[in-house]
Protein backbone atom coordinates (compact mmCIF):
# COMPACT_ATOMS: atom_id res chain seq x y z
CA UNK A 1 0.00 0.00 0.00
CA UNK A 2 2.80 2.26 0.93
CA UNK A 3 3.24 4.82 -2.06
CA UNK A 4 0.08 4.53 -3.94
CA UNK A 5 -2.09 6.66 -3.21
CA UNK A 6 -6.47 6.03 -3.95
CA UNK A 7 -7.49 9.57 -5.14
CA UNK A 8 -7.00 8.54 -8.61
CA UNK A 9 -10.18 6.55 -8.21
CA UNK A 10 -11.60 8.43 -5.64
CA UNK A 11 -14.78 10.98 -6.19
CA UNK A 12 -13.88 14.14 -4.19
CA UNK A 13 -15.49 15.76 -1.22
CA UNK A 14 -16.55 18.98 -3.10
CA UNK A 15 -18.55 18.30 -6.91
CA UNK A 16 -20.95 20.99 -7.34
CA UNK A 17 -23.21 19.33 -10.08
CA UNK A 18 -23.79 16.93 -6.85
CA UNK A 19 -25.91 20.01 -4.91
CA UNK A 20 -25.88 17.98 -1.89
CA UNK A 21 -22.04 18.40 -1.75
CA UNK A 22 -21.86 21.82 -1.86
CA UNK A 23 -22.94 22.41 2.21
CA UNK A 24 -21.78 19.48 3.19
CA UNK A 25 -17.49 18.71 1.67
CA UNK A 26 -15.18 19.59 3.92
CA UNK A 27 -12.96 22.85 3.34
CA UNK A 28 -9.80 21.75 5.03
CA UNK A 29 -7.56 19.38 3.93
CA UNK A 30 -8.37 15.99 5.53
CA UNK A 31 -5.35 15.03 7.69
CA UNK A 32 -3.13 12.00 6.51
CA UNK A 33 -2.30 10.18 9.65
CA UNK A 34 -1.34 6.35 10.10
CA UNK A 35 -4.17 4.19 10.69
CA UNK A 36 -4.40 3.66 14.74
CA UNK A 37 -4.15 -0.43 15.95
CA UNK A 38 -7.70 0.40 16.95
CA UNK A 39 -8.25 1.04 13.16
CA UNK A 40 -6.31 -1.74 11.98
CA UNK A 41 -8.99 -3.91 13.80
CA UNK A 42 -13.00 -4.00 12.85
CA UNK A 43 -16.31 -5.25 14.18
CA UNK A 44 -16.38 -8.97 14.42
CA UNK A 45 -19.50 -10.71 12.59
CA UNK A 46 -19.46 -14.66 12.95
CA UNK A 47 -20.83 -17.14 10.08
CA UNK A 48 -24.20 -17.79 10.28
CA UNK A 49 -24.46 -14.17 11.93
CA UNK A 50 -27.68 -13.77 9.95
CA UNK A 51 -30.37 -16.15 8.12
CA UNK A 52 -29.22 -17.37 4.92
CA UNK A 53 -32.63 -15.93 3.08
CA UNK A 54 -31.62 -12.35 4.00
CA UNK A 55 -29.01 -12.97 0.78
CA UNK A 56 -32.59 -13.44 -1.39
CA UNK A 57 -34.49 -10.10 -1.53
CA UNK A 58 -37.04 -12.34 -3.11
CA UNK A 59 -38.39 -14.16 -1.10
CA UNK A 60 -39.86 -11.41 1.69
CA UNK A 61 -43.44 -11.47 0.86
CA UNK A 62 -46.37 -13.65 -0.54
CA UNK A 63 -45.36 -13.75 -3.90
CA UNK A 64 -42.40 -12.60 -6.33
CA UNK A 65 -41.55 -9.34 -6.74
CA UNK A 66 -42.34 -7.37 -10.13
CA UNK A 67 -39.07 -6.95 -12.02
CA UNK A 68 -36.10 -9.07 -13.65
CA UNK A 69 -35.28 -11.28 -11.62
CA UNK A 70 -31.41 -11.11 -11.36
CA UNK A 71 -28.72 -13.57 -9.36
CA UNK A 72 -25.37 -11.24 -8.63
CA UNK A 73 -21.91 -12.72 -7.62
CA UNK A 74 -18.68 -11.15 -7.23
CA UNK A 75 -16.21 -11.60 -4.78
CA UNK A 76 -14.44 -8.78 -2.13
CA UNK A 77 -10.80 -8.53 -1.93
CA UNK A 78 -8.14 -6.49 -0.93
CA UNK A 79 -5.71 -4.32 -2.93
CA UNK A 80 -3.27 -7.24 -3.00
CA UNK A 81 -6.20 -9.86 -4.53
CA UNK A 82 -6.44 -11.37 -0.74
CA UNK A 83 -10.15 -12.71 -0.06
CA UNK A 84 -12.03 -10.66 2.39
CA UNK A 85 -13.21 -13.34 4.59
CA UNK A 86 -16.72 -13.16 6.42
CA UNK A 87 -17.07 -9.24 6.36
CA UNK A 88 -20.60 -8.13 6.73
CA UNK A 89 -21.78 -6.87 3.37
CA UNK A 90 -25.31 -4.85 3.05
CA UNK A 91 -27.41 -3.98 0.29
CA UNK A 92 -30.86 -1.74 -0.36
CA UNK A 93 -32.41 -1.22 -3.75
CA UNK A 94 -34.99 0.84 -4.77
CA UNK A 95 -37.99 -1.73 -6.52
CA UNK A 96 -37.98 -2.77 -10.47
CA UNK A 97 -40.58 0.98 -10.36
CA UNK A 98 -37.61 3.11 -8.91
CA UNK A 99 -39.14 3.78 -5.71
CA UNK A 100 -38.27 2.96 -2.20
CA UNK A 101 -39.92 1.81 0.30
CA UNK A 102 -38.94 4.93 2.61
CA UNK A 103 -41.14 7.93 4.03
CA UNK A 104 -38.56 10.46 2.42
CA UNK A 105 -39.03 8.48 -1.31
CA UNK A 106 -42.21 10.66 -2.63
CA UNK A 107 -41.48 9.48 -6.44
CA UNK A 108 -44.76 8.58 -7.87
CA UNK A 109 -44.23 4.65 -8.38
CA UNK A 110 -45.72 2.32 -7.29
CA UNK A 111 -44.72 0.44 -4.06
CA UNK A 112 -43.88 -3.59 -4.08
CA UNK A 113 -45.79 -5.29 -1.63
CA UNK A 114 -43.33 -8.25 -2.09
CA UNK A 115 -40.62 -5.85 -2.33
CA UNK A 116 -38.42 -4.55 0.72
CA UNK A 117 -34.98 -3.88 -0.90
CA UNK A 118 -32.91 -4.74 1.93
CA UNK A 119 -30.41 -8.00 2.49
CA UNK A 120 -27.03 -9.08 4.08
CA UNK A 121 -24.55 -11.71 3.58
CA UNK A 122 -21.37 -12.85 5.18
CA UNK A 123 -18.62 -13.45 2.33
CA UNK A 124 -17.59 -16.71 2.63
CA UNK A 125 -13.62 -17.70 2.52
CA UNK A 126 -13.12 -17.02 -0.82
CA UNK A 127 -14.45 -13.73 -0.43
CA UNK A 128 -16.84 -14.38 -2.40
CA UNK A 129 -20.88 -12.82 -2.07
CA UNK A 130 -23.83 -13.98 -3.95
CA UNK A 131 -27.48 -12.47 -3.54
CA UNK A 132 -30.75 -12.93 -5.02
CA UNK A 133 -32.84 -9.95 -6.43
CA UNK A 134 -34.74 -7.90 -8.92
CA UNK A 135 -32.91 -5.23 -11.31
CA UNK A 136 -33.67 -1.73 -9.44
CA UNK A 137 -35.09 0.56 -12.02
CA UNK A 138 -34.20 4.45 -12.81
CA UNK A 139 -35.90 7.33 -10.74
CA UNK A 140 -36.24 10.97 -11.27
CA UNK A 141 -34.32 13.33 -8.50
CA UNK A 142 -34.72 17.07 -7.71
CA UNK A 143 -30.44 17.55 -8.10
CA UNK A 144 -31.33 19.09 -12.18
CA UNK A 145 -33.33 19.72 -14.45
CA UNK A 146 -34.48 16.31 -15.68
CA UNK A 147 -32.31 14.49 -13.58
CA UNK A 148 -32.71 10.52 -13.35
CA UNK A 149 -30.94 8.58 -11.35
CA UNK A 150 -29.30 5.40 -13.25
CA UNK A 151 -30.56 2.10 -11.53
CA UNK A 152 -28.13 0.83 -8.81
CA UNK A 153 -27.80 -1.03 -5.60
CA UNK A 154 -25.98 0.61 -2.42
CA UNK A 155 -23.71 -1.60 -1.24
CA UNK A 156 -22.22 -1.21 2.61
CA UNK A 157 -19.12 -3.30 3.42
CA UNK A 158 -17.24 -3.45 6.46
CA UNK A 159 -14.43 -5.20 5.44
CA UNK A 160 -11.64 -7.33 8.26
CA UNK A 161 -10.30 -3.59 9.58
CA UNK A 162 -12.42 -0.70 10.88
CA UNK A 163 -10.14 1.40 8.07
CA UNK A 164 -11.74 -0.61 5.14
CA UNK A 165 -15.12 0.54 5.87
CA UNK A 166 -16.83 1.07 2.77
CA UNK A 167 -20.50 2.35 0.75
CA UNK A 168 -20.77 2.37 -2.43
CA UNK A 169 -23.00 1.80 -5.22
CA UNK A 170 -23.17 -0.56 -8.35
CA UNK A 171 -24.50 0.36 -11.20
CA UNK A 172 -25.60 -1.44 -15.04
CA UNK A 173 -23.38 -2.04 -17.85
CA UNK A 174 -24.70 -0.05 -21.03
CA UNK A 175 -26.71 2.55 -18.93
CA UNK A 176 -27.25 5.45 -20.67
CA UNK A 177 -28.15 7.46 -17.50
CA UNK A 178 -24.61 6.88 -16.23
CA UNK A 179 -23.59 9.84 -18.59
CA UNK A 180 -25.50 12.08 -16.74
CA UNK A 181 -25.33 11.31 -13.11
CA UNK A 182 -23.24 13.20 -11.15
CA UNK A 183 -22.68 10.67 -8.65
CA UNK A 184 -21.67 8.36 -11.08
CA UNK A 185 -19.43 10.57 -12.84
CA UNK A 186 -17.87 12.72 -9.90
CA UNK A 187 -15.39 9.47 -9.74
CA UNK A 188 -12.67 9.83 -11.84
CA UNK A 189 -12.49 8.45 -15.06
CA UNK A 190 -10.06 5.73 -14.06
CA UNK A 191 -12.33 4.80 -11.35
CA UNK A 192 -15.67 5.04 -12.97
CA UNK A 193 -15.51 1.02 -14.46
CA UNK A 194 -14.84 -0.30 -11.42
CA UNK A 195 -18.44 0.52 -10.30
CA UNK A 196 -20.32 -1.25 -13.12
CA UNK A 197 -21.12 -4.73 -12.90
CA UNK A 198 -20.61 -7.37 -15.84
CA UNK A 199 -23.02 -9.70 -17.36
CA UNK A 200 -22.42 -12.75 -16.50
CA UNK A 201 -25.31 -14.77 -18.08
CA UNK A 202 -24.17 -18.78 -16.27
CA UNK A 203 -24.25 -17.29 -12.73
CA UNK A 204 -27.84 -16.72 -13.62
CA UNK A 205 -30.84 -19.91 -13.43
CA UNK A 206 -31.91 -20.80 -17.28
CA UNK A 207 -35.43 -18.96 -18.05
CA UNK A 208 -35.69 -17.46 -14.78
CA UNK A 209 -32.86 -14.98 -13.94
CA UNK A 210 -29.74 -12.70 -15.36
CA UNK A 211 -26.73 -13.44 -14.06
CA UNK A 212 -24.36 -10.32 -12.98
CA UNK A 213 -20.64 -10.34 -11.48
CA UNK A 214 -19.29 -7.15 -9.32
CA UNK A 215 -16.13 -7.89 -7.33
CA UNK A 216 -15.41 -5.28 -5.32
CA UNK A 217 -11.89 -4.60 -3.73
CA UNK A 218 -11.87 -2.75 -0.41
CA UNK A 219 -8.44 -0.22 0.34
CA UNK A 220 -6.25 -0.65 2.90
CA UNK A 221 -5.34 1.45 5.74
CA UNK A 222 -1.88 3.39 4.43
CA UNK A 223 1.46 1.87 5.43
CA UNK A 224 2.77 2.77 9.02
CA UNK A 225 6.29 3.84 9.76
CA UNK A 226 6.26 0.35 11.31
CA UNK A 227 4.89 -1.34 7.83
CA UNK A 228 1.61 -2.37 9.30
CA UNK B 1 -1.40 -3.62 -6.65
CA UNK B 2 -5.75 -3.69 -7.33
CA UNK B 3 -7.34 -0.42 -7.54
CA UNK B 4 -9.80 -0.09 -5.18
CA UNK B 5 -13.58 0.34 -5.60
CA UNK B 6 -14.31 3.99 -5.34
CA UNK B 7 -17.09 5.51 -2.69
CA UNK B 8 -20.05 6.35 -3.66
CA UNK B 9 -22.44 8.43 -1.18
CA UNK B 10 -25.00 6.65 1.76
CA UNK B 11 -28.36 8.34 0.29
CA UNK B 12 -31.41 9.50 2.06
CA UNK B 13 -32.44 6.39 1.73
CA UNK B 14 -30.68 3.83 3.74
CA UNK B 15 -32.68 4.33 7.35
CA UNK B 16 -34.97 0.60 7.34
CA UNK B 17 -31.71 -1.22 5.78
CA UNK B 18 -29.02 0.10 7.59
CA UNK B 19 -29.87 0.34 11.17
CA UNK B 20 -29.55 -1.72 13.89
CA UNK B 21 -32.07 -1.93 16.69
CA UNK B 22 -30.78 -0.68 19.54
CA UNK B 23 -27.54 0.39 17.48
CA UNK B 24 -26.50 3.31 19.56
CA UNK B 25 -26.12 0.83 22.90
CA UNK B 26 -22.42 -0.36 22.38
CA UNK B 27 -21.84 -3.60 23.76
CA UNK B 28 -18.98 -4.72 25.21
CA UNK B 29 -18.25 -8.13 26.66
CA UNK B 30 -16.70 -6.50 30.32
CA UNK B 31 -17.92 -3.90 32.52
CA UNK B 32 -16.59 0.03 32.24
CA UNK B 33 -17.93 3.24 33.29
CA UNK B 34 -21.13 4.17 31.41
CA UNK B 35 -20.89 7.45 29.20
CA UNK B 36 -23.27 8.91 26.91
CA UNK B 37 -21.18 10.77 23.51
CA UNK B 38 -24.26 12.98 21.95
CA UNK B 39 -24.36 16.02 19.71
CA UNK B 40 -25.76 17.58 16.63
CA UNK B 41 -24.19 17.36 13.13
CA UNK B 42 -24.44 20.51 11.21
CA UNK B 43 -23.74 21.39 7.50
CA UNK B 44 -21.66 24.76 6.14
CA UNK B 45 -25.09 26.55 6.87
CA UNK B 46 -25.03 25.89 10.32
CA UNK B 47 -27.99 23.57 9.47
CA UNK B 48 -28.81 20.28 11.39
CA UNK B 49 -27.97 17.07 8.72
CA UNK B 50 -31.15 14.99 9.99
CA UNK B 51 -29.95 12.19 7.85
CA UNK B 52 -26.36 11.13 8.53
CA UNK B 53 -25.37 7.72 9.50
CA UNK B 54 -22.91 8.06 12.83
CA UNK B 55 -21.05 5.08 13.28
CA UNK B 56 -18.28 4.57 16.13
CA UNK B 57 -15.57 2.47 16.79
CA UNK B 58 -14.14 1.74 20.02
CA UNK B 59 -11.55 -0.01 22.31
CA UNK B 60 -12.95 -1.29 25.69
CA UNK B 61 -12.17 0.08 29.46
CA UNK B 62 -8.76 -1.55 29.59
CA UNK B 63 -7.84 -0.06 25.82
CA UNK B 64 -8.44 -3.61 24.49
CA UNK B 65 -9.80 -3.85 21.25
CA UNK B 66 -13.18 -5.74 20.78
CA UNK B 67 -13.75 -8.42 18.93
CA UNK B 68 -16.86 -10.75 18.42
CA UNK B 69 -20.53 -10.52 19.19
CA UNK B 70 -23.29 -11.04 22.16
CA UNK B 71 -25.48 -12.63 19.36
CA UNK B 72 -27.14 -9.53 18.69
CA UNK B 73 -24.55 -7.27 17.87
CA UNK B 74 -20.82 -6.99 17.26
CA UNK B 75 -19.17 -5.51 20.52
CA UNK B 76 -17.56 -2.22 19.86
CA UNK B 77 -19.25 -0.75 17.58
CA UNK B 78 -21.96 2.07 17.98
CA UNK B 79 -24.69 2.64 14.48
CA UNK B 80 -27.17 5.68 14.46
CA UNK B 81 -28.89 8.17 12.51
CA UNK B 82 -28.86 11.45 12.73
CA UNK B 83 -32.87 12.72 14.07
CA UNK B 84 -34.63 15.82 12.76
CA UNK B 85 -32.37 18.21 14.89
CA UNK B 86 -29.24 16.98 13.18
CA UNK B 87 -28.89 14.89 16.76
CA UNK B 88 -26.95 11.19 17.65
CA UNK B 89 -26.22 9.88 21.01
CA UNK B 90 -24.43 6.83 21.47
CA UNK B 91 -24.29 5.28 25.12
CA UNK B 92 -21.07 3.04 25.56
CA UNK B 93 -18.34 3.14 27.82
CA UNK B 94 -15.43 5.12 28.46
CA UNK B 95 -12.53 3.78 25.95
CA UNK B 96 -9.00 3.18 27.69
CA UNK B 97 -5.70 4.43 26.08
CA UNK B 98 -3.83 2.30 23.76
CA UNK B 99 -0.33 1.76 22.57
CA UNK B 100 0.84 1.82 19.03
CA UNK B 101 3.61 -0.05 16.95
CA UNK B 102 6.16 1.93 18.13
CA UNK B 103 5.23 2.46 21.65
CA UNK B 104 3.08 5.69 20.80
CA UNK B 105 0.14 6.50 23.17
CA UNK B 106 -3.39 6.94 21.94
CA UNK B 107 -5.29 9.06 24.09
CA UNK B 108 -9.23 7.84 24.97
CA UNK B 109 -11.37 8.29 21.93
CA UNK B 110 -13.39 7.01 19.83
CA UNK B 111 -13.25 6.36 16.09
CA UNK B 112 -16.01 8.03 14.20
CA UNK B 113 -17.04 7.56 10.59
CA UNK B 114 -20.15 10.08 9.22
CA UNK B 115 -21.95 9.22 5.95
CA UNK B 116 -25.02 11.14 4.38
CA UNK B 117 -26.32 12.26 1.27
CA UNK B 118 -23.92 14.93 -0.24
CA UNK B 119 -21.17 12.91 0.82
CA UNK B 120 -19.63 11.12 -1.56
CA UNK B 121 -16.82 9.52 0.41
CA UNK B 122 -17.45 8.31 4.73
CA UNK B 123 -15.83 11.53 6.70
CA UNK B 124 -13.70 9.58 9.43
CA UNK B 125 -12.22 11.09 12.25
CA UNK B 126 -11.54 10.02 16.40
CA UNK B 127 -13.05 12.20 18.96
CA UNK B 128 -11.51 12.91 22.55
CA UNK B 129 -12.93 12.56 25.63
CA UNK B 130 -10.05 13.80 28.05
CA UNK B 131 -9.06 17.70 27.82
CA UNK B 132 -6.54 19.10 25.77
CA UNK B 133 -3.44 19.20 27.87
CA UNK B 134 -4.16 15.24 28.79
CA UNK B 135 -4.31 14.32 24.76
CA UNK B 136 -1.37 16.35 23.94
CA UNK B 137 0.60 13.79 22.88
CA UNK B 138 -1.61 11.32 21.17
CA UNK B 139 -0.36 10.70 17.73
CA UNK B 140 -3.29 12.57 16.04
CA UNK B 141 -3.22 15.62 18.32
CA UNK B 142 0.50 15.67 17.12
CA UNK B 143 -0.54 15.78 13.45
CA UNK B 144 -2.78 18.59 13.80
CA UNK B 145 -0.46 20.95 16.06
CA UNK B 146 -2.72 23.66 15.95
CA UNK B 147 -4.88 23.75 19.44
CA UNK B 148 -8.03 25.47 17.92
CA UNK B 149 -8.49 22.64 15.17
CA UNK B 150 -7.98 19.93 17.72
CA UNK B 151 -11.05 21.25 19.86
CA UNK B 152 -12.80 20.45 17.33
CA UNK B 153 -12.30 17.02 18.20
CA UNK B 154 -12.66 16.93 21.82
CA UNK B 155 -15.95 16.19 23.68
CA UNK B 156 -17.20 18.64 26.63
CA UNK B 157 -17.99 16.70 29.95
CA UNK B 158 -21.77 18.06 30.87
CA UNK B 159 -21.26 20.09 33.50
CA UNK B 160 -24.41 18.74 35.14
CA UNK B 161 -24.25 15.09 34.11
CA UNK B 162 -20.43 13.60 34.36
CA UNK B 163 -21.51 10.57 32.56
CA UNK B 164 -22.75 12.51 29.31
CA UNK B 165 -19.73 13.66 26.80
CA UNK B 166 -20.93 16.73 24.30
CA UNK B 167 -19.50 16.70 20.50
CA UNK B 168 -20.45 18.88 18.12
CA UNK B 169 -19.59 18.08 13.97
CA UNK B 170 -19.79 21.18 11.69
CA UNK B 171 -18.43 19.67 8.39
CA UNK B 172 -18.01 22.76 6.52
CA UNK B 173 -16.59 26.39 7.37
CA UNK B 174 -16.11 27.97 10.53
CA UNK B 175 -15.40 25.66 13.17
CA UNK B 176 -15.30 22.77 10.79
CA UNK B 177 -14.33 19.51 12.57
CA UNK B 178 -10.84 18.00 11.79
CA UNK B 179 -11.52 14.46 9.37
CA UNK B 180 -8.71 12.31 8.93
CA UNK B 181 -7.49 10.00 5.72
CA UNK B 182 -6.08 6.92 7.74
Amino acid sequence: MAGTSPTDVQPPYFYPDYKSTRLRAPVQPLVRVAASPLELAGPGFPRNFFKDSEADLTTWGKSAPLGEKMILVGRILDEDGRPVRRSLVEVWQANASGRYPHPVDDHDAPLDPNFLGKGQVLTDDEGRYRIVTVKPGAYPWQNHAFGWRPAHIHFSLFGNAYAQRLITQMFFPGDPLLAIDPIFQSVPEAGRNLLIADLDLEQGIEGVALGYRWDMVLGGPRATPMGV
Amino acid sequence: MRKPTPSQTVGPFFARELLWKDGGIVLFPGRGERITLTGCVFDGAGTPIYDALFETWQADSSGQFPSGHDGARPYGYGRVSTDTEGRYAIETIMPGSFKGPGGERYAPQISVSIFARGLLKALQTRVFLAPLDVIKDDPLVRAIGDPERVRTLIASRDPGDPKLYRWDVRLRGAGEAVFIEI
